[in-house]
């Protein structure tokens, strides 16, 4: 096959897709056009490990350095693709320039949100999604010092863990009860409120911030029940959203995200999307989910390229990731965004257990703290979405590997 | 020069089981695949978990932290987010003792 495959996002999934073109014999041109000036690099590491200064930025790198060229990927790093053209099968980069595609992959991934908070543009108040941000961050850090960290999700609460792990005193302001509220539930979540409480985090619940003062930098923080918190700086981590922009007009349905089939694609001739951006039918859920984590990227960037090469097959992993926060590690695989019954297996005092979130007698996702080898031995379970006994689920004595081979099915 | 180490006795390590031993200052791994004894370092090269305390199956040891696969023969990474291989060592059995090179 030849032709020219365009590749935007210059991300996890952008940067396996090249990969996978080249490995799947793809000999016509590929032009991987990233936004930021940096080939593409993992993320987890940004609100961890790299955060922490623990290892260097190359061990982040999804290719090693010198791969794009020597594999004939055309790189466009630190130019924005604007603008899809689909009458012409052009991209349209910031500048003007026009890339003529045959086919095209939207890897574009997803933007922090950036609410209309006054002070939100004051110096000493970050948010965290490139290796920038993560180099912002690490510039304030030292003992001592005080950090305010605006929402207690995924990026919030490890941003909190590895600022307090650097010696920084952080309060953390969250509208809701507990960590990780709207995707873990309240139980769960006072978990992992437990943890950040063990380890010196200050943590201010149902309530927001209003504002951010000081004279150019940052000096305290406001908020909506009247508290005033003293800072030297700030790490906002209030979610994020799908940067689907340059498709607009082109036919392709945008609905959280880009819509995609289980093929990743948008049934626009020749467009293809994956990763972050990508709002895909999954066929274990028969339904779709879009899924803002690294093993998605990962999977997706590959199978998009197949997809692209009319080598595709239905991408149907169960999503799965970490939060590593402390000591403690938290995996989570599945898909949920509600659920009947929170089947605990261990225990949550102790912090070592599996919640299995069942809907209708199905697991549909389950989450591990200290319990990765369970985690695992779910995942099997989810895929078969078969009605699973509760009784067994939490039993230590069963093998969770012995439930997915069979034994489902028996109420 | 390495020399062998006692770790166990071999009935200790029941065929599909993985236990991790101190042998000289290293962690080192042994897995038992039906009667096969595998000996490679258990420490993770991604984040550092002990990779005895995940699933053996067959010859793939899957970390319990983050998912990474080795090849418990090799020690070569099969799946990741590890990209370093884990270093493997010489196992055998005397007499019912379970030894192990390193």
């Amino acid at each position: 096959m030849s032709g020219t495959f365009v590749i935007v996002g210059a991300s996890l999934a952008g940067g396996g897709a090249a990969g996978t073109l080249r490995e799947e014999g793809f000999e016509g041109r590929v032009i991987l056009i990233g936004a930021e000036p940096l080939p593409p690099y993992e993320r987890p590491p940004l609100s961890k490990e790299y955060l922490r200064g623990e290892f260097p930025f190359e061990r982040a790198l999804v290719q090693p350095p010198g791969f794009y060229d020597e594999n004939g990927v055309e790189s466009r790093f630190g130019v924005r693709a604007t603008r899809v053209d689909v009458t012409e099968k052009t991209v349209e980069l910031e500048g003007g320039e026009r890339v003529a595609y045959d086919r095209l992959l939207i890897a574009t991934g997803s933007r922090n949100r950036r609410f209309p908070i006054p002070g939100l543009d004051l110096d000493g108040v970050y948010d965290l999604r490139t290796v920038a941000d993560a180099d912002g961050i690490r510039a304030e850090i030292a003992p001592g010092r005080k950090a305010v960290v605006v929402g207690m999700g995924f990026v919030g609460s490890e941003v909190a863990a590895s600022l307090r792990q650097s010696g920084v005193d952080v309060v953390v302001v969250d509208r809701n009860e507990v960590p990780l509220r709207r995707v873990l539930g309240e139980e769960v979540g006072r978990v992992i409120e437990g943890i950040h409480r063990d380890h010196g985090t200050s943590m201010i619940f149902e309530d927001r911030v209003v504002a951010f003062e000081g004279a150019g930098r940052v000096e305290r923080v406001t908020t909506a029940r009247g508290r005033r918190l003293e800072c030297d700086f700030v790490v906002v981590g209030l979610g994020s959203e799908p940067v689907t922009d340059l498709l607009a007009g082109t036919g392709a349905e945008i609905d959280n995200g880009v819509v995609v089939d289980e093929h990743l694609w948008t049934g626009v001739e020749g467009i293809y999307a994956a990763g972050d951006v990508a709002n895909h039918y999954h066929p274990v859920f028969e339904r779709r989910i879009r899924v803002e984590h690294w093993q998605n990227a990962l999977g997706q960037g590959p199978a998009a390229a197949r997809a692209m090469l009319g080598k595709g097959e239905p991408y149907d992993e169960v999503p799965w990731f970490w939060s590593d926060q402390y000591e403690h590690n938290l995996q989570y695989a599945g898909f949920h965004t509600e659920w009947d019954e929170l089947i605990v297996r261990g225990s949550m005092d102790e912090r070592n257990f599996v919640a299995f979130y069942r809907k209708d007698g199905r697991v549909l996702a389950a989450v591990a703290v200290n319990r990765g080898k369970d985690l695992r031995r779910s995942i099997p379970l989810i895929e078969a979405q078969e009605p699973v006994d509760a009784g067994r689920l939490c039993d230590l004595a069963v093998d969770l590997r012995a439930l997915a081979n069979g034994a489902v099915g028996t109420r | 020069m390495a020399e062998y180490t006692t770790v166990a006795r071999v009935e200790d390590l029941e065929g599909g089981e993985m236990r991790a031993f101190d042998v000289r200052g290293a962690k080192i791994a042994v897995a038992n695949v039906d009667g096969a004894f595998y000996a490679f370092g258990d420490t993770c090269t991604h984040r550092g978990c002990s990779l005895a305390g995940g699933d053996l199956e067959e010859t793939t040891v899957v970390c319990p932290c983050h998912g990474s696969e080795f090849d418990v023969r090799s020690g070569a990474v099969l799946r990741g987010p590890a990209r370093e291989p884990v270093g493997t060592y010489e196992a055998r059995v005397e007499d019912g003792r379970l030894e192990v090179k390193g």
